[in-house]
């Protein structure tokens, strides 16, 4: 598991940031990624002792790509 | 009369908490302008009445089936909130609670799963919790029913003291405090609005709630609606949420307790390595569908089915006869019911045990946790025509039923997305079709069975995914998918809440063969007795072979020659099942092998395919048709369903038979 920071929420849709707000993760927010999926398929992420999965280009932004 | 809303995120035990509390419950309908059924109950030796909201992440919604929630805050005044929380992910679940308790309504908060939180190694002081969110805090496990008898109690009692301080107040930033008090002061003021809501409203218009936003235009509310350009450059939603966060962090950090840490979470860790890897994942996936479907349709389903069938077509058909006979009864009468309602209601009513185990199975996926697996690792083939992993489990349901899997697509967060998913399933082969494709290929495609059949399955699959992207491109979906799947703790699936969730799925279905299928197979009955010159007693004479004629022009085309599958065909509409029934009575045939034999005959293996196409294809069955309509909430969807499977299926038959005959 390798341990990354949301750095931000700029680019994303409205509804998918409000659904992460609402998840509990914010701007500074510590996360594991758990698992990766070929081909760019979604990731499994870890925070606050949840883990959810997520589209990859969701994940790339929110580590600051 | 008391009532009490239960209200909370998805995944935080919030049913089986509904089932346990309530000894009886029923669906009053649907909410006011979404097919989310609305399910009430009773508690036991009390006239408290729960009533259960569908599970939600925020009261500022995404799907309009979330909107519900707000909307019956709006709209109605519960004399409590339960608010149920998943007690292992307290902090997402605090920021709904947080939204609920600035509402000024008698909350009080269960701590949900317990048992997960303490196995984790962690627990929360309730005093601490209690005082800092200023209403009671319970714990209960409602899988192994711990504290709900205490929570029963708290229930029925008097409420008026539950939040006696009056709803919760967070210090927002300073521009924020003064923006809300400024606007519920106006409201109070010109609007008359009682404080407590006015100062609610104030809060969520700020925080950019859409139905609230709405709520606000609808009854012209001035002092929100003229500053509402103001607060959203101001990015006050943001600072709202931010300082929501930082009091849930800080009341969890006091109210935290360590406790020695056991080996629980690392179970699910565990499963998941497996289920979820990403190479290994799929086929997982695969497997456990087709675990599903062994014992839907051949381990326990069909041979209960086909017991039910023996025993219907035999005793039952034979006891009727006999006792109208018995009777006098005419023999027109004695027709109608044995070769009608029992052969067609009967037949119809013979796929319970299937659909039941189908459901049980789906149940238990569902319970144990799986399914937000199963969505995880197909998002990506989904993502190609614009779907997500949530709409691959209504197309895999679609295989043994879709009605059923039609049903499943509400999980789906985009309107658009999931009526994509609803005009799809159609395409997708229930298990009803089989029965026809099993006579066709035996009697044209002996040597190569189950390549036709497996062959007509993924003709379905593509035909659903093309019509996907091309709807994709036609309704302009320029939304995102929101795919935000929460996976959630594994649990031993319990034989009480997988009942539960068989019989609310099922019973729908049992409903239908007693109405509309009931009402369908009279009609079929009338069209294949009755002629032009009344009742007739040869087929050849009747409505159905004199539609069949009329018809055979059109069908021509594709290869087909003889009005006798037309006719079928006709009737196939009712029930898919009973196209090869209907085909026996239609072709004078007495068994199966002579059917057989006929259809050979009248049949080339091209014009057999693209019937098998055309089967595959054409108008949907009555229940799938009425689903359409009662899930999209609109006639003209089921009748464009209709229409589109026409279309298609003709075109597609037409250009097999035509392409096929040049070729040849």
């Amino acid at each position: 598991m390798r341990k990354f920071v949301i750095q931000q929420f700029t680019g994303l849709d409205d509804s998918t940031v409000q659904r992460l707000h609402s998840l509990g993760l914010q701007t500074g927010s510590p996360f594991w990624a758990v698992r990766f999926y070929p081909f760019h398929g979604p990731v499994i992420i870890q925070a606050d002792d949840q883990r959810i999965g997520i589209r990859y280009t969701v994940f790339h932004t929110l580590i600051g790509g | 009369m008391t009532t009490v809303a239960l209200l909370g995120n998805p995944n935080t035990g919030k049913t089986t908490l509904f089932n346990e509390l309530t000894d009886k419950y029923e669906y009053v309908g649907n909410w006011t302008g979404v097919t989310v059924e609305k399910k009430v109950g009773q508690i036991r030796h009390s006239d408290t009445v729960v009533v259960d909201l569908p599970g939600i992440y925020s009261l500022n919604p995404i799907t309009k089936d979330e909107s519900v929630v707000t909307n019956y805050l709006l709209k109605d005044k519960p004399d409590l909130i339960l608010n149920v929380t998943n007690a292992s992910q307290l902090k997402r679940n605090l920021l709904l609670s947080i939204e609920v308790l600035e509402l000024g309504l008698p909350v009080i908060i269960t701590l949900n799963m317990i048992d997960d939180l303490k196995r984790s190694g962690h627990y929360y002081n309730l005093e601490t919790l209690s005082k800092s969110l200023g209403c009671p805090v319970k714990t209960t496990n409602a899988r192994s029913k711990e504290g709900l008898e205490q929570l029963k109690t708290e229930l029925i009692q008097d409420n008026v003291q539950v939040n006696a301080n009056g709803p919760l107040k967070l210090n927002y930033p300073l521009m924020v405090s003064q923006a809300i008090r400024q606007a519920d002061q106006a409201l109070v003021k010109d609007y008359n609005i009682e404080p407590h809501f006015a100062h609610w409203l104030a809060i969520q218009f700020i925080n950019q709630n859409k139905v609230v936003r709405k709520y606000a235009k609808t009854h012209q509310l001035k002092p929100l609606l003229s500053q509402q350009a103001y607060y959203d450059a101001q990015k006050f939603a943001d600072q709202i949420f931010e300082t929501r966060l930082s009091f849930i962090e800080t009341t969890l950090a006091a109210a935290t307790e360590q406790l020695q840490s056991t080996q629980h979470v690392e179970l699910t860790s565990k499963i998941d390595k497996i289920v979820t890897h990403p190479v290994f994942g799929l086929p997982i996936f695969v497997g456990v569908f087709y675990l599903m479907f062994k014992l839907s349709f051949d381990w326990v389903g069909t041979p209960i089915s086909t017991e039910l069938d023996k025993l219907l077509s035999g005793p039952i058909s034979t006891w009727a006869t006999q006792f109208l006979t018995q009777v006098g009864a005419l023999p027109m009468l004695r027709s109608l019911i044995v070769n009608g309602l029992i052969a067609g209601v009967g037949g119809v009513l013979v796929f319970i045990p299937q659909i039941f185990v189908l459901f049980a199975c789906i149940s238990i996926l569902e319970d144990s946790g799986y399914m937000a697996r199963a969505a995880l690792v197909t998002d990506r083939i989904m993502e190609m025509i614009g779907l997500n992993g949530k709409a691959f489990i209504p197309l895999i349901i679609g295989f043994g039923c879709n009605v059923t899997g039609i049903m499943a697509a509400r999980t789906i967060e985009q309107p658009k997305e999931r009526l994509i998913t609803t005009l799809i399933s159609p395409f997708m082969s229930c298990s009803a079709r089989l029965p026809i494709y099993s006579l066709f290929v035996a009697a044209l495609f002996p040597r190569n069975q189950a390549v036709i059949v497996l062959s007509i399955y993924f003709l379905g699959i593509a035909v659903a995914l093309l019509m996907a992207k091309f709807y994709h491109v036609l309704f302009k979906v320029k939304e995102h998918s929101v795919f935000i799947v929460e996976l959630p703790e594994y649990h031993i699936p319990r034989l009480d809440i997988i009942w539960h969730g068989t019989w609310d799925k099922g019973k729908g279905f049992i409903k239908k063969a007693g109405t509309i299928i009931f009402a369908g197979t009279v009609l079929i009955w009338l069209l294949s007795n009755f002629g032009v010159h009344g009742y007739v007693t040869g087929i050849n004479q009747s409505f159905a072979a004199n539609l069949g004629k009329i018809l055979l022009p059109i069908f021509r085309p594709m290869g087909v020659t003889t009005w006798q599958p037309i006719s079928a065909l006709l009737t196939g509409v009712l029930a898919k099942e009973v196209i090869s029934s209907s085909m026996m009575v239609l072709f004078h045939t007495s068994n199966q092998a002579a059917l057989i034999g006929v259809l050979s005959g009248s049949f080339t293996t091209l014009s057999a395919y693209a019937l098998l196409v055309f089967i595959l294809l054409y108008i949907p069955c009555f229940a799938t048709i009425g689903t359409i309509k009662s899930e999209t909430g609109s006639a003209k969807w089921a009748a464009y369903s209709v229409v589109s499977g026409l279309v298609i299926s003709y075109g597609l038959a037409f250009l097999i038979f035509q392409i096929g005959s040049l070729l040849a």
